[in-house]
């Protein structure tokens, strides 16, 4: 007798033997689920991706700013309707596990930000505009934008969402008011900076490795 | 905010004008400073005063690496607490930065577009900050690190912090306020003294005070003086 290949790969997954198989196997409601799910929009190696909207590189980031982001979605602190539904469902040792295994990927940058903008781009991030009162990024993000705990990683994030998130900082981070967060100190660093500097310095930071 | 002017501000203000002209002008001031309103008419003969938004956005520039209240702010780096810092050492830390006598390239940048008017008014303004400490040390070298710093290491030469930094370790004129500093900075800069600081061999500065301190001093009596000093409010 003939079973569809999909009710028999569901059985299969059931006693977690799914060896022979061609087709990829959803051990549904387990972690392996999971990070498929997040992959399919982030990148298989969590790289990022140009969706409609640019969708982050998730690799390699600090486990400590990956989960504020997740409980920040879901406290609307930070307004975005996708990820508050991927983010409410969640359980804390999900969230960890996730957070996990995204910071050991470690794949190329996606790349594809203006490469005649690096060079500018190195300098805003090593040394700031002090004459504009914008602070060096590398103070707090690390010489090789690594991020540390809370601050996260930049390096080889894409292009057009850096330049979504330092433009729209303020409506889009922070967004309670009666349970402030630490995304305020970016708030004066966004505001600060001209469009070319911002442009400059997210072409730097996507071609980091 | 009233504000009474100290003596070395009102001393800076008459070195800056100069000579009998200088005191004539100051006298004002120390007037001021004594008489009971003294502190606003202080306020407003403080010269040359730096226009307040471009104080403001300053300050608020400072306040994203070292904090919203000056209390410092845990980086890539520690970056360290500025508030409540003696205003000579604040000064001399960012005349030291732009003369590259203390390297620090994040530094220099910040610092060597300051004009002299500008880098006096974030130095007052630093010293009236008053949070408490960030904290994060370790607790169980506190005793320790109070043996330290009020006793010193005699059998290293190493004097007591308390003779400089005074007993709460506030500090004065050019020697910096070490209380609530960051006790991971604080362990950086006694570990790296001799090759931050005073890095001008034919220019030596203040700093060079502290380095058979730093030099003599081992790794674990640093982490613990640096975590005494650091829960001093």
């Amino acid at each position: 007798m003939l079973l569809p290949s999909a009710a028999v790969a569901f059985a299969l997954s059931a006693t977690g033997h799914a060896a022979g198989m061609d087709k990829p196997v959803l051990h549904t409601g387990s972690f392996d689920a999971k990070i498929e799910y997040c992959q399919d929009c982030h990148g298989p190696s969590g790289q990022g991706y140009r969706g409609f909207y640019p969708i982050p590189r998730l690799a390699g980031q600090q486990t400590e700013y990956f989960e504020n982001q997740l409980h920040a979605f879901v406290e609307r602190r930070r307004p975005n309707n996708i990820m508050a539904n991927v983010a409410h469902v969640l359980s804390p040792a999900m969230i960890t596990h996730l957070a996990s295994r995204f910071h050991s990927m470690n794949p190329a940058p996606l790349g594809g930000g203006p490469r005649q903008l690096i060079a500018a781009g190195r300098k805003v991030f090593e040394d700031g505009v002090p004459d504009a009162n914008v602070a060096a990024c590398a103070a707090c993000h690390g010489p090789d934008a690594l991020g540390r705990g809370q601050i996260p990683r930049l390096a080889g994030q894409l292009y057009p969402y850096l330049l979504k998130e330092l433009t729209n900082w303020s409506l889009e981070r922070g967004q309670n008011p009666a349970h402030p967060d630490t995304s305020f100190i970016m708030a004066p660093v966004a505001h600060s900076l001209t469009r070319s500097e911002i442009e400059a310095v997210a072409a730097y930071l996507s071609n980091l490795k | 905010m009233s504000r009474i002017l100290s003596r070395s501000q009102i001393q800076r203000c008459g070195r800056q004008i100069g000579g009998i002209a200088g005191l004539l002008l100051a006298l004002p001031l120390i007037v001021a400073a004594v008489l009971p309103h003294g502190a606003s008419r202080a306020e407003e003969t403080k010269a040359p005063a730096v226009p307040k938004q471009e104080l403001q956005a300053k300050l608020a520039y400072c306040q994203v690496c070292h904090g919203a209240m000056g209390q410092g702010f845990r980086g890539y780096y520690p970056i360290p607490r500025l508030a409540g810092q003696q205003p000579e050492y604040f000064e001399n830390q960012l005349q030291a930065f732009i003369e590259h006598r203390r390297t620090n390239n994040i530094m220099f940048n910040v610092a060597h577009v300051l004009s002299p008017q500008m880098l006096a008014a974030l130095a007052v303004s630093f010293q009236g900050f008053d949070p408490k400490p960030l904290g994060g040390a370790p607790k169980n070298l506190l005793a320790a690190g109070k043996k330290i710093y009020d006793e010193g290491i005699p059998s290293a030469g190493v004097p007591g912090c308390t003779s400089c930094h005074g007993p709460q370790a506030k500090g004065d004129a050019q020697f910096p306020r070490l209380a609530g500093q960051l006790n991971d900075y604080i362990f950086n800069k006694l570990t790296n003294w001799s090759s931050e600081r005073g890095q001008n061999p034919s220019n030596p500065d203040a700093s060079a005070i502290m380095e058979p301190i730093a030099h003599n001093l081992t790794k674990p009596q640093i982490e613990a003086v640096a975590a005494y000093v650091s829960s001093l409010e």
